[in-house]
């Protein structure tokens, strides 16, 4: 079997994978290699054909594709390697790759590894959505994969599980291109996805949305008939008697997405259960010495200009590694979720250079501040007109407030 | 009279694992057989709604069919998997007691099992129960050594494809919707106005084998169809089973005796339940029932986390008593007296499956009853391939057969590692079906965590490139489950 | 006097506006409040007079690598054009390659806006 060694390996080529490898080329390392499953870089982008990414970065709304088009300029300009139509099949401790593509599998070595992996969709079957089993339930992204880049239409009748971002945009591709959207069910009390994508994607065009509801059954033997919906209680179950049959040939589902660490648990790195994503520190690497997290295989985001900024951090992590700098400055400072908190990463810091704590809050609320407290001491606080589950918060942490600080908790007040 | 041209020495209608077995069993024989299967592909039905578990035959009483043919089908797996390239571990079972009347009950069992023929069976203390299964509950168990784990799917297109090698003609998407008789034998109608003509008959239609009974004006029998539904964990939980563990049968017992089962591929099942059903082909999931597995499955399972159900399914099995009478009644596999040439095999529950290749000799020995039955030299008795997946292989041997074939060194199916070779396999099936779910049960592509959100636009590339697929071609499982509407934008469609 | 209610989205604050319309066939916009800043009320009153937006689409490429190139609109059209401007969108095809930026239609359906690609995609 061949085998080959690298100072920095890049698994994946999204916008996570592309920042973090220019980022480590930018940090003078020259031996830096990028691989990607798909036949071109680019990643999810791709197929996210909406605009709105890049308002923070380049002060631009682009569509997925022009973003993913300015990492891979970036990338070829500083004519970075990439193997393309290739997968990593697993890893070791020792930082050793198994990867396939049409031209062989082998073995690639590496000084260190940033893992960029993006994630998944939570399925129909992982929720357990009771009744039939017919075609025409699909994943939203899924959905949005064959509409956009195959040139294949899924259905002509839709119904919509989930308020999430993807939900709505299908929900808004569907309509524009002669689908109907009967309308959007939520499980939850609110919306999972931003205001200004509930105006666009569902107000403009006369798509209902309906909160606390939830599919409670499919129908159709071959392909999908309707399906059952159900308001429910505060606790999310069904409220028997509120049952009704909309009718539809499609189901899309907006459940969630989960971070694809099946790699990253193959070689035994450490996953936090809030976020299914690797346990990081300040330099976003793993319990695993030498390798690195960043982008939606960390934690799932919503601005990608965040996964850009992140993924440039861990490029720069892995080199500082590489030259023996991030070593045992024990990050021996946890970081918790607190009081109206639902994660925050890293979960442990160094406090030896400033840092970005990244987190989501449990519920919406207006008029509000995220404080970091090392017991009663305040160490950085964010004020916030507005704090939603859907949209991350970010908080910049200076290393002399943390100040021998022993453990930091990040609260709601 | 309408052209009949389709005649054979002997037609059997359902390709389920025992109608394919009989295929098999048969076409080691100089003689024309025929499997007609109402669904698209075969295996559509019970044999692929279940738990894959092959019994060792301690539960069924002496002298019943069912017991006989548990075991000698039990024996004949082993050489039977092997030539066919199935996945076969015999892990074995412990059959747990809580209480002393457990306890009774466990050597009850091992009397009836021996008395059945059974090897190896064995009262365990703790400490053989613990080298077995680390942490397992109870004070006793009945360790069966023979009991063990196939892929039910997996067998029963072998099955099929090894007697379609051996020149057994499969007529898919075929329903018999009559059969008339004639002095030669039957003729056996589709809903497409086909006609089979077969001197011997072989009823293998599982949930429906009462309804060709009716149509040979045999009413003795009814199916009432009892759903089994399961779930399915993922992978990461592999390991957590060494061994089967049921609980010990107890009178009237509380809740569904819901237990788990591993599966070949390195997937637990929880389930399955029992509830009766009025259609035999209502394979839905309720949320009742699938609310109970979860419970079930994070009492047995401590580390489970609900982001480890991949999937849920269910299986209906052809039980011969309704609910209000209960209890079992024997397997019936006759040759019939009153219609010559007809052999009926109703009501092939647990252990239908392990049975299979049993049922298939006693099936084999009526037929030379009716037709003379000369082997043939050239019986292949092998199926080409190997058992394992790519997946399954060593790092050696994937970078051999990846410098070999380059299909094999891309990734279809993610999750599930399945390479591009193995889905063209499957799509080129020998018995020609084209469904996706076809190629699902044969490479395993999509049977993974995501279900197919990463696979199917890559299944779909592949199927519409090398295979000139169009929108309207892509069905689920049968000619009205189109995956698809069309194009978004029609006119010269550019190939990628 | 009439009141609409909006979220505002020119920044990730969101606040709730109200705005305030003269009664009749043209309403004026009298007041806007609950704003935080000043772009809000220019946004709400453009936004229930005449709501503006970009929309993002696919044309049929002949002879690329893929079958569609992505695209959408340069600046924001009316919110009541937008089928008219689907329309013209699913009327073409174009022949690969194409770059990113490439102007597909001007002004489609008489709106002040180009119809741009948003990827390349190569010749076959």
């Amino acid at each position: 079997m061949d085998e080959t060694r690298r100072d920095v390996v890049v698994v994946g080529g999204g916008p996570a994978g592309l920042s973090a490898a220019v980022a480590a080329r930018r940090s003078g390392c020259r031996d830096v290699l990028l691989i990607e499953r798909d036949r071109i870089l680019g990643g999810i982008l791709n197929q996210c054909i909406h605009d709105g990414f890049g308002l923070h970065r380049f002060g631009e709304a682009l569509t997925g594709p022009e973003y993913a088009q300015r990492h891979i300029d970036e990338f070829q300009d500083l004519g970075l390697d990439a193997m393309l139509g290739t997968i990593v099949l697993s890893m070791d401790r020792g930082r050793n790759l198994y990867v396939s593509s049409r031209k062989g599998f082998t073995k690639v070595s590496a000084g260190a590894v940033v893992l960029a992996m993006g994630c998944r969709e939570r399925t129909a079957g992982a929720i357990g959505v009771p009744g039939t089993r017919p075609a025409g339930v699909y994943t939203a992204g899924a959905a949005q994969n064959l509409i956009n880049l195959q040139n294949i239409m899924v259905g002509r009748r839709v119904v919509v599980l989930g308020s999430g971002d993807i939900g709505l945009i299908m929900a808004r591709r569907m309509t524009l291109e002669g689908a109907r959207v009967e309308a959007v069910f939520e499980i939850l009390p609110y919306a999972s996805g931003l205001p200004r994508n509930i105006q666009q994607c569902l107000n403009d065009y006369g798509i209902p949305l309906h909160l606390s509801t939830t599919v409670t059954s499919i129908h159709g033997k071959e392909r999908v008939s309707g399906v059952s919906v159900a308001r429910v209680d505060e606790n999310r179950r069904p409220i028997p008697g509120t049952e009704r049959l909309v009718p539809c040939d499609t189901l899309l589902l907006s459940v969630g997405l989960i971070p694809e660490n099946e790699l990253s648990s193959g070689a035994r790195v450490e996953l936090a259960p809030r976020t299914n994503g690797a346990l990081v520190d300040d330099g976003y690497m793993t319990t695993i010495p030498g390798v690195f997290s960043c982008g939606n295989v960390l934690h799932v985001h919503d601005l990608v200009d965040h996964v850009s900024e992140e993924a440039e951090r861990a490029g720069e992590s892995a080199v500082r590694y590489l030259d023996g700098g991030t070593a045992p400055v024990e990050p021996a400072v946890p970081v918790t979720a607190g009081r109206g908190v639902g994660y925050v990463l890293p979960q442990r810091v160094s406090g030896a250079r400033d840092f970005v704590l990244s987190l989501r809050v449990t519920e919406p609320s207006r008029d509000r501040a995220v404080w970091v407290r090392d017991g009663e001491r305040k160490v950085a606080r964010k004020k916030m007109v507005r704090l939603h589950p859907a949209e991350m918060v970010r908080i910049q942490v200076k290393a002399d407030k943390m100040q021998g600080a022993g453990r930091l908790e990040v609260v709601v007040e | 009279m309408a052209e009949s041209t389709n005649r054979f020495d002997v037609v059997i209608i359902g390709a389920g694992v025992v109608g394919n077995a009989v295929a098999r069993e048969l076409s080691r024989y100089d003689l024309g057989v025929a499997v007609i299967e109402k669904e698209l592909d075969v295996s559509m039905g019970t044999s692929s709604r279940n738990s894959g578990v092959l019994h060792s035959g301690i539960h069924y009483k002496p002298g019943t069919l069912r017991a006989r043919v548990n075991v000698l089908g039990n024996e004949m797996m082993k050489d039977l998997c092997r030539d066919l390239k199935v996945k076969i571990q015999y892990i074995g079972k412990l059959t747990v007691a809580q209480d002393e009347t457990d306890v009774e009950t466990l050597h009850r069992l091992k009397e009836q099992g021996e008395a059945n023929g059974v090897p190896g069976l064995e009262i365990l203390d703790r400490d053989g129960m613990e080298k077995r299964q680390p942490g397992v509950g109870g004070i006793r168990a009945l360790w069966s050594p023979t009991t063990g784990i196939v892929c039910p799917y997996g067998l029963t297109i072998a099955l099929a494809e090894n007697a379609h090698a051996n020149g057994v003609e499969f007529f898919l998407g075929r329903e018999v919707t009559g059969v008339d008789r004639d002095g030669e034998g039957f003729q056996v109608k589709t809903a497409a106005g086909e006609i089979f003509q077969a001197k011997v008959l072989v009823n293998a239609a599982g949930l429906f084998s009462d309804r060709i009974c009716g149509m040979l004006g045999i009413h003795e029998y009814r199916i009432y169809p009892c759903r089994g539904e399961y779930l399915i964990l993922d992978k990461r939980l592999q390991g957590s089973l060494s061994v089967l563990v049921y609980p010990a049968p107890r009178k009237g017992g509380s809740g569904l005796g819901i237990h788990l089962t591993n599966t070949v591929d390195g997937n637990i099942l929880i389930g399955p339940s029992n509830e009766y059903v009025d259609e035999a082909d209502d394979t839905a999931c309720t949320a009742e029932i699938m609310a109970q597995l979860k419970k079930e499955g994070h009492e047995l399972l401590p580390g489970l986390s609900a982001s480890d159900f991949i999937r849920s399914f269910s299986g209906l099995r052809a039980k011969q008593v309704p609910p209000e009478v209960g209890g079992f009644k024997d397997f019936v596999i006759e040759k019939r007296e009153d219609v010559p040439g007809f052999i009926n095999l109703v009501g092939i529950e647990s252990p239908g499956l392990t049975s299979s290749p049993a049922i298939a000799v006693m099936v084999r020995e009526f037929v030379s009853d009716l037709v003379p039955l000369n082997e043939k030299k050239d019986f292949i008795s092998e199926r080409p391939g190997r058992a394992e997946t790519f997946a399954e292989l060593s790092p050696e041997e994937k970078a051999d057969l990846v410098a070999e074939n380059p299909d094999y060194g891309e990734i279809v199916c993610r999750c599930e590692q399945v390479t591009r070779k193995e889905v063209q396999d499957a799509v080129q099936n020998p018995l020609g079906v084209r469904t996706i779910a076809a190629i699902k049960y044969r490479s395993r592509a999509m049977m993974g965590r995501c279900q197919g959100g990463f696979c199917l636009p890559r299944i779909v590339q592949i199927l519409e490139g090398d295979f000139g697929y169009r929108p309207e071609d892509f069905l689920l499982f049968s000619g009205n489950s189109r995956l698809f509407e069309g194009r978004v934008r029609e006119g010269l469609h550019a190939d990628g | 006097m009439k009141t609409k209610e909006l979220v505002c989205i020119v920044c990730p604050n969101g606040c709730g506006l109200e705005v305030h319309l003269s009664e009749g066939e043209s309403p004026e916009v009298l007041e806007v409040t609950g704003n935080l800043c000043d772009k809000g009320p220019g946004w709400a009153e453009q936004e229930v007079l005449n709501p503006m937006r970009t929309i993002a689409s696919s044309v049929l490429v002949q002879g690329g690598v893929f079958p569609l190139v992505s695209v959408r609109t340069d600046a924001p059209i009316p919110l009541g054009k937008i089928f008219d401007v689907m329309r013209e969108i699913k009327a073409l095809a174009v022949d690969a390659p194409v770059r990113i930026g490439d102007r597909l239609i001007e002004g489609p359906a008489g709106t002040d806006c180009a119809v741009v690609a948003t990827r390349h995609v190569e010749r076959a």
